[in-house]
């Protein structure tokens, strides 16, 4: 054995920035996480050139498992040209030479902040999620001492107290993004602040979800074919947001998730939030040669697994003022 | 600037890793490590060991090896890694002890690398999370009494179990139901 066989040449960095401890810990912690579906694993989430609360968490998790044979995409909001997104993937790509990407399709890591895709993920994919706030039960319980205890006797009634809560008050549940889900019949999980658009699309994926929050040091994971149920009533239903009546202003696309642009003199113009896909919509109109893979909602706004998403009783009229 | 190559140490624990990652996301699949037989404990223990943590083996010169990782030599009962390229009654005694995790610290359950022979032996049904209509492997080697002990666990207390045949690895994490014909 010779020195050659041990050691490669100097570099200013590690492999993939994170030393090989720091690695280690988050490879165990990562592998604890995918045993335990939806359970926060702590860890000790370390420093990066990159303020925490900026996608740290996702961050660390993506530099661990990547290797240079991998190829990336990174959004922010659905957009790959954002400046968080930007930043982070030649960060990455710098520190382990991977490939990057826009396309999902072509994608074996997608790091995200608040949205899934709109195109399908497939089997061995990995979707690393980066999380603001891990704890779903927060609000309801302000000492994360006292949530983890909650969560180890699975004792979630002040959730659901406030699901009725937001019932009686308002007559319909007013959660937004992070909607509470049960994951494998057992932990309750924020999906972290994906809209509720995005939330069925965790359950029964083909692919892996790795969660990671940097600032609360915490990570979790949704497993592939694995359970993922948003809190709901038997009568009272989980609903994603209505897209109906909303058309894509580049792409003409209808039921998928829109950004809202507002416009001069009022009203407002509805764009595909999720810019990658845009742009293959945009490519195929020009009769360019694009692979546009199947997405999670078809053409007429239905989810791609039947029964997972309920029809609302009543539907409102369409073209409503945008405000729900 | 260049960008930072993986020595030859580091792509073999990252090809380990994504091993042992799909191993678990995936019940039942067998997963390729660069290495086989004996290497390939030593390489998942120098994947996942170093002096943050512990393992215990009862196999002496794989017990060397390990403690090169840094990792520390616990008893079974504390260790929250162990190691066993062939399980035999003695064995399961020392087994039977691994923790279990807590219910506000489950994740402290123990992983458990097993050697074992696949295609061969009782035929075991992987179903649960990460296996989407269940599939059946054949596993040799491995003692019928092991079932009866993952199975004192209720969820989500338990172990994650490697199992390690050549250079092949299959996960079975806490949550895969299993049946052994």
């Amino acid at each position: 054995m010779s020195l050659a066989d041990l050691a490669h040449p100097r570099y200013d960095y590690s492999y993939g920035f994170l030393d090989e401890h720091a690695r280690r810990e988050l490879r165990r912690r990562i592998l604890k996480a995918i045993a335990i579906p939806g359970y926060q694993v702590p860890y000790a989430s370390r420093e990066l050139p990159i303020a925490r609360g900026w996608g740290t968490g996702g961050l660390q998790a993506t530099l661990s498992v990547a290797g240079p044979h991998d190829t990336i995409k990174v959004i922010d909001q659905g957009a790959d040209d954002s400046v968080n997104a930007a930043n982070l993937r030649r960060f990455i790509a710098r520190m382990t030479g991977v490939a990057t990407t826009t396309d999902t399709t072509l994608a074996t890591i997608i790091q995200s902040r608040h949205r899934v895709p709109e195109e399908r993920l497939r089997e061995r994919q990995l979707l690393v999620l980066q999380v603001p706030d891990p704890e779903p039960l927060r609000h309801v319980q302000p000492d994360s001492s006292k949530a983890r205890e909650m969560h180890a006797e699975a004792d979630y009634a002040q959730m659901w107290l406030s699901l009725y809560e937001q019932l009686v008050r308002f007559g319909r549940f007013v959660q937004g993004a992070s909607y509470p889900v049960v994951v494998h019949g057992r932990y309750l999980m924020s999906p972290s602040p994906i809209p509720r658009w995005d939330t069925p699309t965790l359950h029964q994926a083909a692919h892996l979800t790795i969660l990671a929050a940097g600032r609360e040091k915490r990570l979790y994971a949704v497993p592939p074919y694995t359970e993922v149920r948003p809190i709901e009533f038997d009568d009272v239903f989980f609903q994603v947001e209505r897209m109906a009546g909303r058309v894509c202003a580049v792409s003409g696309a209808r039921h998928k998730f829109m950004d809202e642009l507002p416009v001069a003199g009022g009203g407002s113009l509805f764009r595909i939030s999720d810019t990658g896909y845009l742009e293959k919509l945009v490519r195929a109109a020009r009769g360019e040669p694009v692979t546009i893979g199947p997405t999670y909602y078809d053409a007429v706004g239905r989810f791609y697994q039947p029964g997972v998403l309920h029809e609302p009783d009543a539907v409102p009229p369409e073209g409503g003022t945008g405000h729900d | 600037m260049l960008t930072p190559v993986m020595s030859p140490g580091e792509a073999a624990q990252h090809a380990a890793f994504t091993a042992l990652l799909w191993a678990l996301s995936y019940p039942g699949r067998p997963q390729s490590l660069p290495a086989g037989a004996q290497a390939a404990f030593r390489l998942i223990g120098a994947t996942l060991l170093d002096l943050e943590t512990g393992y215990f083996t009862p196999d002496p010169p794989l017990a060397a090896a390990l403690a090169a990782t840094g990792g520390r030599a616990l008893p079974p009962h504390q260790a929250p890694y162990h190691f066993y390229p062939s399980l035999d009654a003695a064995g399961l005694d020392l087994l039977a002890t691994a923790p279990l995790g807590t219910y506000s610290d489950p994740d402290r359950g123990a992983t458990i690398v097993i050697g074992c022979q696949l295609g061969a032996g009782p035929a075991l049904t992987f179903s649960g999370p990460g296996v989407r209509i269940p599939l059946t492997l054949r596993a040799a080697g491995l003692p019928p009494a092991l079932w009866a002990l993952r199975n004192r666990a209720v969820y989500p207390l338990g172990w994650d179990l490697l199992l390690v045949a050549g250079d092949q690895v299959v996960g079975l994490p806490r949550t895969t139901r299993l049946e052994v014909a």
